[in-house]
């Protein structure tokens, strides 16, 4: 379903969907945030991307699964603990994000589903807003096969046409949302199709780092597993975790008991994100590492994102939307790195 | 100014010499005004070296890598590994000289005076200038840092408005160690060395209560700050570990038995007691050199918390960080002049 | 009447003195609030400001630290390391925005029940209208 509405009457679709939790771009001193907490009804003009990506709303940092509790009658009881039944609508999903939140429903979906995940994924909705141009400087998604319109693992896709939005229902849910305030809506005319159709284009042009060959990448990945090209990549990295904590698609998580009480027995079981980066990430109770250095790690993260998920699923795990480039503290520039790889040894 | 020819000279000169056995400095990204850590170890390669006022990162902190590696080896190459280091560099090494982590010789040192300049705020430089993408980031001989843009435009912008917050309170803006220092040793006048923190100091508890809050409730727990941290080198955290010190030996019951202060969630209570935790160990240790608050992603003001703490070591111990390696740390020693009048 | 909030003090005696003193008022059959929870130490100085952090996390209301008076410390310098490493846990508590009174150390030798008393009695008093300590406690 393709609709036109004004800018001037976003405000009040955003009142249409009072029963829903909305988080809409907002401004912060380190940048981007998607937030509850709408000062301005609006997507404004300069907004890029979130830094922290919606898988954050989706797959949150912490996650209860049950809590325990002993008590003297009845022994130990677990108490599941699911997400709360709301409804969520996220505003200003660039197209990257809603791949990466795609990938994501592969891996925790197929034959066992994560509950946890899918309760909450089936209560959001994601309003996209194609890029008019990258939102930063290290975008590279064409080269993952992505692109600045990509309509994947999107409800809607917003186009921005200066006074107003084109507005592409691409589900069920999405085309719900707009029938909440269907009088905002009117049909578009071929102006503005094409209007559209020339920002899509220009958008893909202004792109400005590119990955080629990436297809080649996971025979050439696999080739040089045992190399030492690896610990000279890693030198610089401080197994800091921002790359993988920023990433729209890593998902790693770590689970534990936070124990209340012993006796009576009182606690609960936590899910929090946890990183590849870690050192002890694949520590052993044996005491062995496989992967005790940063060079293994480096590995482990590039291979995942571009020969792991190949294998499993036949799509990139990266979305090329360069938060690692632009926010890793020492400069590993993972585009370099892979360029690098696909001509090592050639 | 510091003359990046002379600074290739002098690397050159030392790793042609075979006496150190890799050089750390800085380089240019492949494209872009922006630096990053880079490893020499060939003297030809001395030419990806550069210096520009967007050298900021701490290269003390690879020295933790080295001596992980020279642990792990069994006859390790014990040659010293050389490296840039600007003056809060240079006193991060002297608290680690202090606390025996590394020895005076494991190091060959080539300092840089920032002079009456310093590094720049990326955050602040963005703010700067809306829209323009900058392509060279340079010193120049007057008290501004010239910038040249993506279309070719030459700005020049006053120091003080985009250098980092710390260089405008730094106690040391040339190497208090080093052996050798480029550029001049000119002492820079700092009127208010904790101008950073007295908005804070004035607030009333609540008003602190609830800044500290807004920044911890944006914490990830992404252990980056600790990550980038030259102080930071235990093998294992006492906050919240992401490496153990187990073997193979290690039993299961001592594995059990580890105390766990800070649960992995980051609900406020548990970030603010991280924070809490790694503020109070790096007292009389922070140099300030302000890593921890540049790589944050959701910029918490780090920096803010352990100046505070620098401030108290001044004021109520006389205690100055990184001046001079043969102190005592700050809580190992007292006066019996302390101040006590908090004691009932 | 309404209930008056009554504050949970943790209290780290240290063996030698402070402890003593505290067992001194009991014996003494000296009165005071019964609001603290004593938790003996070997000295002042083997305090680590995690263990205050911890209290606090764990809901306590306020904390105490208490040693023998400098000069008088069992291990002769225990207590000089603590008044240093407390005075900055101290000052950073305060500037994340704890109320001070929540944090407080005092010397009571083994002698001193009835300032053992007179200081538990000036805590609750002060933590009193303070209220339950909500910023640092864990919640769940």
């Amino acid at each position: 379903m393709e609709k036109i509405i004004q800018k001037s009457a976003f405000p009040q679709w955003l009142k249409s969907l009072q029963a829903f939790k909305i988080f809409l771009p907002k401004r912060a001193n380190y940048g981007w945030e998607l937030n509850l907490n709408h000062e301005v009804q609006e997507i404004p003009e300069d907004y890029t991307y979130p830094v922290v990506p919606p898988k954050k709303l989706i797959f949150p940092q912490e996650e209860i699964f049950f809590e325990f509790e002993q008590n003297p009658e009845d022994g130990i009881k677990l108490k599941e603990i699911l997400p709360e039944a709301e409804q969520q609508v996220i505003f200003g999903v660039r197209p990257c994000d809603g791949l990466a939140v795609k990938a994501m429903d592969l891996v925790f979906g197929g034959t066992y589903e994560d509950p946890y995940y899918w309760r909450r994924r089936r209560q959001t909705i994601l309003v996209g807003l194609a890029c008019s141009q990258p939102p930063s400087e290290n975008c590279f998604c064409l080269s993952v096969e992505g692109s600045p319109s990509s309509e994947e693992g999107l409800d809607i896709l917003l186009t921005d046409l200066g006074d107003r939005y084109f507005v592409k229902a691409l589900t069920e849910q999405g085309k719900s949302l707009l029938s909440a305030a269907s009088s905002l809506f009117n049909e578009p005319d071929p102006r503005d199709r094409e209007a559209r159709e020339k920002i899509h284009l220009e958008a893909e042009k202004k792109i400005k780092r590119h990955l080629s060959s990436a297809r080649e990448l996971p025979e050439k990945i696999k080739a040089i597993f045992d190399s030492d090209f690896w610990d000279e990549e890693s030198l610089n990295c401080l197994r800091c975790g921002i790359c993988t904590y920023l990433c729209p698609t890593c998902h790693c998580f770590d689970i534990n008991d936070e124990t209340k009480s012993l006796a009576p027995l009182k606690g609960r079981r936590v899910r929090t994100w946890d990183t590849c980066q870690f050192p002890d990430f694949t520590m052993h109770s044996s005491g062995h590492n496989p992967r005790p250095d940063r060079a293994s790690r480096l590995r482990q993260r590039l291979s995942h994102k571009f020969l792991y998920f190949i294998l499993l699923f036949d799509r990139f795990q990266c979305v090329g939307c360069g938060r690692c480039v632009t926010l890793c503290p020492v400069g590993i520039d993972i585009i370099e790195v892979l360029t690098r790889a696909s001509n090592h040894g050639a | 100014m510091v003359s990046l020819e002379q600074l290739k000279e002098e690397v050159k000169k030392i790793l042609s010499s075979g006496n150190i056995k890799y050089f750390i400095g800085y380089e240019n990204f492949s494209s872009g005004w922006q630096v990053r850590p880079a490893f020499i170890r060939k003297p030809e390669d001395v030419d990806r070296l550069v210096w520009t006022p967007a050298c900021f990162h701490n290269l003390v902190r690879f020295l933790h890598d080295e001596k992980r590696r020279r642990a792990r080896e069994k006859n390790p190459d014990t040659r010293p590994v050389g490296l840039i280091v600007k003056g809060c560099d240079s006193r991060a090494i002297n608290v680690l000289i202090q606390e025996k982590y590394i020895e005076r010789k494991d190091v060959y040192l080539i300092g840089v005076s920032c002079e009456l300049m310093g590094v720049i705020d990326e955050l602040k430089l963005k703010r700067h200038l809306p829209g323009l993408k900058p392509r060279k980031i340079l010193f120049s001989p007057k008290e501004t840092i010239k910038v040249i843009t993506d279309d070719d435009k030459e700005i020049e912008i006053e120091a003080s408005e985009i250098l980092a917050d710390r260089c405008l309170e730094c106690p040391a803006n040339f190497p208090v160690v080093a052996d050798i220092i480029l550029g001049e040793k000119i002492k820079k006048k700092v009127t208010s060395p904790y101008q950073s923190i007295s908005p804070y100091e004035k607030m009333s508890v609540e008003e602190r209560w609830s800044f500290w809050q807004e920044q911890f409730s944006r914490c990830l727990r992404c252990y980056a700050c600790r990550s980038v941290c030259p102080m930071c080198y235990c093998d294992e955290c006492v906050a919240d570990s992401i490496v153990y010190a187990v073997t193979a030996d290690t039993t299961a019951e001592e594995k059990a038995q580890k105390i766990k202060w800070v649960e992995r969630n980051p609900e406020p209570s548990e970030n603010t007691f991280y924070h809490l935790v790694r503020a109070i160990h790096l007292a009389g240790r922070c140099v300030d050199c302000g890593e921890c608050e540049r790589v944050c992603p959701v910029e918490i003001p780090l920096r803010l918390l352990n100046k505070k703490l620098e401030k108290e070591a001044r004021e109520l111990f006389g205690y100055e960080v990184g001046f001079d390696a043969s102190q005592p740390p700050l809580i190992a020693c007292f006066r019996d002049n302390d101040p006590q009048d908090f004691i009932r | 009447m309404a209930e008056e909030f009554e504050p949970r003090i943790v209290a780290f005696l240290c063996k030698w003195c402070s402890s003593a003193g505290a067992d001194l008022a009991g014996v003494s059959r000296m009165e005071y609030p019964p609001n603290i929870i004593p938790i003996q130490v070997m000295c002042s100085g083997s305090v680590s400001p995690l263990y205050i952090f911890s209290a606090l996390s764990h809901g306590a209301d306020g904390v105490l630290v208490s040693g023998c008076h400098p000069g008088d410390c069992h291990y002769i310098k225990g207590n000089y390391y603590a008044r240093r490493r407390l005075a900055l846990v101290k000052k950073l508590l305060e500037y994340i925005g704890l109320e001070p009174q929540r944090f407080q150390m005092s010397w009571v030798s083994a002698t001193e029940g009835l300032k053992f008393t007179q200081i538990i009695k000036d805590l609750v008093r002060e933590l009193q209208p303070l209220g339950p300590q909500n910023k640092l406690r864990r919640k769940f």
